[in-house]
């Protein structure tokens, strides 16, 4: 052994071990339970240690045992049934079957199968029921009873020819024996000056640190191999986190939180916003209403009678407007947010100029769920307004959406429709593996919106769908995860 | 949105032109409309169109029109020449308070195939089912005309008034149509709100139909070999009924056909005078070219505006003082305001090919005050071993009640919800989490989990959404105090004094269950959950846990939104 071993660390424990295996090239591992007097789990734990450092292999052998069936006890003793038909028939021929049967104390199923044998061999005759030999000096079946008798004693026997015909009589069991052998693969005296004997001492103690002692105790070394157990700490829901994230980006980009209420006045959610009372949007299959209670209070202020105005023939903005008849009552009526814009909506009021708000909200509307659709899903959107602002600004806007917040260089812009914007323009970024996806999208409010407010400046309206960007970010594709019930997840979804 | 289905190469077809799907669907975002799929083996696309506001875009000749002017094949407002057809329409004065108004065309040398026929079929559909607010507002009839004898009757009937009705073999009486064939049963209630029966019937007393319900069964039949044919639109709105009408002149006159004006003699109670339809005078609206270029940021002068509004098939003429006449092709109601002006001006400049300015508006950002402390209160729980969870808002009435043990609660019920699982607002959050607990049954314990998030309460007087945090632990060995210890933590973080006192609650164990005060308001509940409530929702472990309202927490700055 030429070449230079590296040192090994082992318990005392272990070393005893290693001395004992390396006696002998190989032994099995009931021998060495024996010897060590170890039980299996400590003897198994011991034995990791050396087979780790490749010191000695386990090996596994796996050998066919016969055993005898409880027939095969009986015929070694007794001698099988055709050789005990052959011997009374000897003495007593012709016999009919049931004397037999009382001279040899078996069951008939066992006589007729020795009889049969006997009949197909030719060695026996039958005539009216009598049984006769039809030779003398007859021998049969000798091997076989040769091979019971030796198997009885527990000798080992070459069954091989016969083991069909054994297994058929059910004379005999095979089983696989499991061996286990532990062979030595480095002898301890070679190994010997590479042993580094340490500690069977697993922790260190308080009192080992006060009183000293750690001083002269070597700790046992960690099996670094092991993976650890399971480990579950409380920690941020991943979408609500995602949120935060949004959230801190946007307000670095300056703008301003709002939020509104999840049940919310139809003024708020599509009246302020100028859509027509009888817009498609407001339909039942598009929006929640409530039942109980259905209807609330509109505001006191005079902005609902200019949004009355607004609709009806345009109020002051020189546009024709909706041209009907505005009713307060439809506008009263309750649903639940169906779009994050009501909090800009509301906001509107009083607004500060400049100024710039967002808001990350619950919106509802009666889809039934799917792996794209959820009746409950959160919006992003807010409002800039400064008096110096134009469409230019808008896509300005988005584009900055697009690359810090969608973190998506691939975008276009392309004309979109909001019954509260114009112009209106989506945010549409290109995914190399899922193609074209509607990120957000932004418009200037109308001034059928605004002026109702006293706001003359122009107002940028922007959404962006949080869901869609944190399930293209984490690679989920069913939309119900986000608000997941699955603890397995919540414990173990990868942050990044 | 609206959304159709055509024939890819029949588009490409109609527009006379070779095209990528990649360059095609470029150009059909002109048009605000995206494929949402292209079933290959039936060159078949589907297409979501966003506008609700522009119905004359709801089929392949209008997306063709407007892809048209964007390609220069096309400029400016598609015209025809409209002749007098000598019919008329005389409409009865008892309609007057139900629906008054009908537009009519007749158009001839229709050489549709079957694509297009198909096309003007779906098309009809949308615009009846959107725009036409299913037809309450609007509705489209179509009939053979070799079939009518002029004039057309719009009146009304008796409900023993009989007629075959599209689809069927036998007459039927209109009563009977409302209650039993389906057109009837999905738009009867429109008839039936009336009180009376409008109906369209030829000189000679054969029916034409029930608006808005359904035509009769063979002249108001159209196919490939109808070559004339007889188009009304009835409604509630003399615009709406005019513009649809309008739509579906332009895209027979797309296709070649030569189409007639149709004389309406309304009575006095109705219209103060006769109309002619269709009605293709241009409406125009006059915009200032200085406002526009400000709004949008772009230069832009009359010429120049011209040729854009051309390309977006408007007409333009230039007015003094630096300001244009924007002439509107008559089958757009869409345009209410000089903003609708500055964005078709914008899109036919191309959105990407105006550049988009830097960050600019300055001001300070930040988290509202509720929010940060919604945020101190989760980085506590979570600190104190707890995994956050978003759980929904709208919920099962069983999860807040029967689940918990609870009887009746003053929840806020929707009106229309697509399943139970959906149907009310949740007022506390806890029985969300004992909800979750039994969903993870086979997940290994503790399980410590908890909710800060919004619940929606109500009184007599008010709707209002808070932010409660409610935690929950699940596992062999808990108890009380497991619960208790945290919620003092949280409280002692927080530098709140709170009380808990003694309380019977059908959700909790007696005697380890206690109301949570603050300054003698009550604001919360803790305790451990009845065992009656885990034997039903199966959890096999013991499950401790609290509730709190943040907006009690003086410390903290949350509040109440109220609706109202």
């Amino acid at each position: 052994m030429s070449s230079v071993k590296k040192k090994i660390s082992l318990t005392p424990e272990v070393v005893k071990l290693y001395k004992e295996i390396s006696l002998k090239d190989e032994i099995s591992i009931d021998e060495l339970k024996n010897i060590t007097k170890l039980d299996h789990g400590k003897l198994e734990y011991l034995l990791g240690a050396l087979t780790s450092n490749n010191l000695v292999e386990r090996i596994i052998e796996v050998k066919k045992k016969v055993l005898l069936t409880e027939a095969g006890e009986i015929a070694a003793v007794n001698q099988l049934v055709e050789r005990r038909i052959l011997s009374v028939l000897k003495e007593n021929q012709p016999i009919n079957s049931s004397e037999l049967s009382n001279l040899l104390d078996c069951d008939n199923r066992e006589l007729n199968a020795g009889i049969g044998y006997l009949k197909k061999q030719g060695l026996i005759d039958i005539v009216q029921g009598q049984i006769s030999l039809s030779q003398t000096e007859l021998e049969v079946s000798k091997d076989i009873q040769d091979i019971l008798v030796e198997l009885s004693k527990g000798n080992k026997v070459d069954i091989q020819n016969y083991e069909k015909a054994l297994l058929q009589r059910n004379l005999i069991t095979i089983e696989d024996e499991k061996k286990i052998i532990i062979k030595t693969i480095v002898k301890f005296e070679e190994m010997k000056k590479n042993i580094v004997e340490t500690s069977d001492i697993s922790r260190l103690t308080p009192e080992m640190i006060r009183n000293g002692t750690w001083r002269k105790t070597k700790l046992r070394e960690y099996n670094l191999d092991v993976s650890p157990p399971e480990f579950f700490t409380g920690r941020k829901q991943p979408y609500a986190r995602f949120l935060d994230e949004v959230k801190q980006k946007l307000v670095a980009f300056g703008f301003q939180e709002m939020r509104g209420p999840i049940v919310e006045l139809e003024y708020w959610n599509f009246d302020a916003l100028f859509q027509a009372q009888d817009h498609p949007a407001r339909e039942w299959s598009d929006v929640y209403r409530i039942a109980r209670p259905s209807k609330g209070k509109l505001p006191k202020e005079g902005h609902v009678k200019l949004v009355q105005k607004a609709h009806e023939d345009g109020y002051d903005t020189g546009s024709k407007g909706w041209r009907y008849k505005w009713d307060p009552m439809k506008s009263a009526r309750l649903v639940l947010r169906a779009q994050g814009t009501s909090v800009s909506a509301r906001t509107l009021v009083d607004l500060p100029i400049p100024s710039k708000y967002f808001s990350i909200s619950r919106c509802f509307r009666p889809d039934t769920t799917d792996v794209t659709h959820l009746s409950e899903f959160n919006q992003a959107e807010g409002i800039v307004c400064d008096p110096s602002i134009t469409f230019r600004d808008l896509l300005g806007i988005l584009e900055t959406f697009a690359i810090e917040i969608s973190e998506a260089p691939n975008y276009t812009f392309k004309p979109d429709y909001y019954p509260f914007t114009e112009p209106s323009v989506e945010l549409s970024v290109k995914d190399p593996k899922i193609g074209h996806i509607e990120y957000g999208g932004a418009g200037i409010f109308r001034p059928e919106v605004t002026r109702p407010f006293g706001i003359d400046e122009p107002v940028i309206a922007w959404g962006l769908g949080v869901d869609r960007l944190f399930m293209v970010k984490y690679g989920i594709t069913d939309i119900r995860e986000l608000y997941s019930y699955k603890l397995d997840w919540l414990r173990s979804a990868r942050m990044l | 949105m609206v959304s159709i289905k055509a024939s890819y190469t029949k588009m490409l077809e109609f527009l006379g032109k070779e095209l990528s799907m990649e360059e095609f669907e470029e150009l059909l975002s002109f048009a605000k409309t995206e494929i949402d799929d292209y079933v290959k083996e039936e060159d078949m696309l589907v297409l979501d169109i966003k506008t609700s506001n522009r119905p004359d875009l709801w089929c392949v000749e209008g997306m063709i029109r407007e892809i048209k002017g964007i390609l220069d094949m096309e400029k400016g407002i598609p015209s025809y020449e409209v002749k007098e057809s000598g019919f008329s329409v005389k409409v009865d004065s008892a309609l007057a308070s139900s629906r008054p108004y009908i537009a009519c065309a007749i158009a001839k040398k229709i050489n549709l195939d079957d694509f297009h026929i198909k096309q003007l079929m779906q098309h009809s559909e949308k615009i009846d089912n959107s725009y036409g607010r299913k037809r309450k507002r609007s509705s489209i009839g179509m009939y053979n005309l070799s079939m009518i004898q002029n004039p057309v009757l719009y009146e009304t009937a008796q409900k023993t008034h009989k007629f075959i009705p599209l689809g069927y073999e036998k007459e039927m009486t209109l009563d009977k149509i409302l209650d039993e064939h389906e057109k009837g049963l999905e738009f009867g209630q429109i008839v039936k709100d009336y009180g009376i029966y409008p109906i369209l019937l030829s000189a000679d007393g054969m029916t034409l139909s029930l608006p808005p319900v359904i035509n009769s069964n063979d002249v108001g039949r159209i196919t490939e070999d109808t070559t004339e044919c007889l188009i009304e639109v009835t409604g509630t709105n003399f615009e709406t009924v005019n513009v649809v009408l309008n739509i579906l002149c332009q895209t027979m006159a797309d296709h070649g056909a030569d189409i007639y004006s149709v004389v309406i003699e309304y009575p006095p109670e109705i219209h103060k005078e006769q109309v002619i339809t269709p009605i293709l005078e241009l409406e125009s609206i006059t915009v200032e070219l200085d406002i526009i270029e400000k709004y949008l940021d772009v230069k832009i002068d009359a010429a120049k505006a011209k040729e854009l509004m051309q390309k977006r098939r408007f007409e333009c003429k230039e007015l003094e003082d630096n300001k244009i006449e924007v002439l509107i092709p008559p089958y757009r109601k869409d345009i209410l305001h000089w903003v609708d002006i500055a964005e078709e001006i914008a899109i036919a400049l191309d959105y990407n090919k105006i550049g988009p300015t830097k960050w600019k508006v300055l001001t300070t950002g930040g988290l509202l005050p509720e929010t940060e402390s919604e945020n101190l209160v989760r980085e506590i729980l979570v600190g104190a071993s707890g995994i956050e969870l978003v759980t929904n808002i709208l919920t099962d009435p069983n999860i807040l009640t029967t689940n918990v043990n609870l009887d009746k609660q003053e929840l806020v019920i929707i009106e229309n919800p697509v399943s139970q699982t959906y149907s009310v607002l949740r007022n506390q959050i806890f029985p969300n989490l004992i909800n979750v607990v039994s969903k993870n049954t086979h997940e290994p314990y503790p399980q410590i989990i908890f909710e800060v998030g919004e619940v929606v309460k109500m009184d007599k007087n008010d709707v209002w959404t808070q932010t409660n945090a409610a935690f929950c632990i699940a596992d062999a060995d808990a108890s009380f105090e497991d619960a208790h210890k945290r919620l003092h933590h949280l409280m002692k973080l927080l530098n709140t004094e709170y009380k808990i006192e003694n309380i019977t609650h059908p959700s909790f164990t007696d005697g380890r269950c206690g109301i949570i005060s603050i300054n003698d308001i009550q604001c919360g509940i803790i305790g451990e959950i009845n065992p009656l409530i885990l034997e039903k929702n199966q959890i096999w472990v013991p499950v401790v846990c609290f509730e709190v309202e943040l907006p009690s927490i003086p410390t903290l700055k949350c509040k109440i939104k109220k609706t109202y």
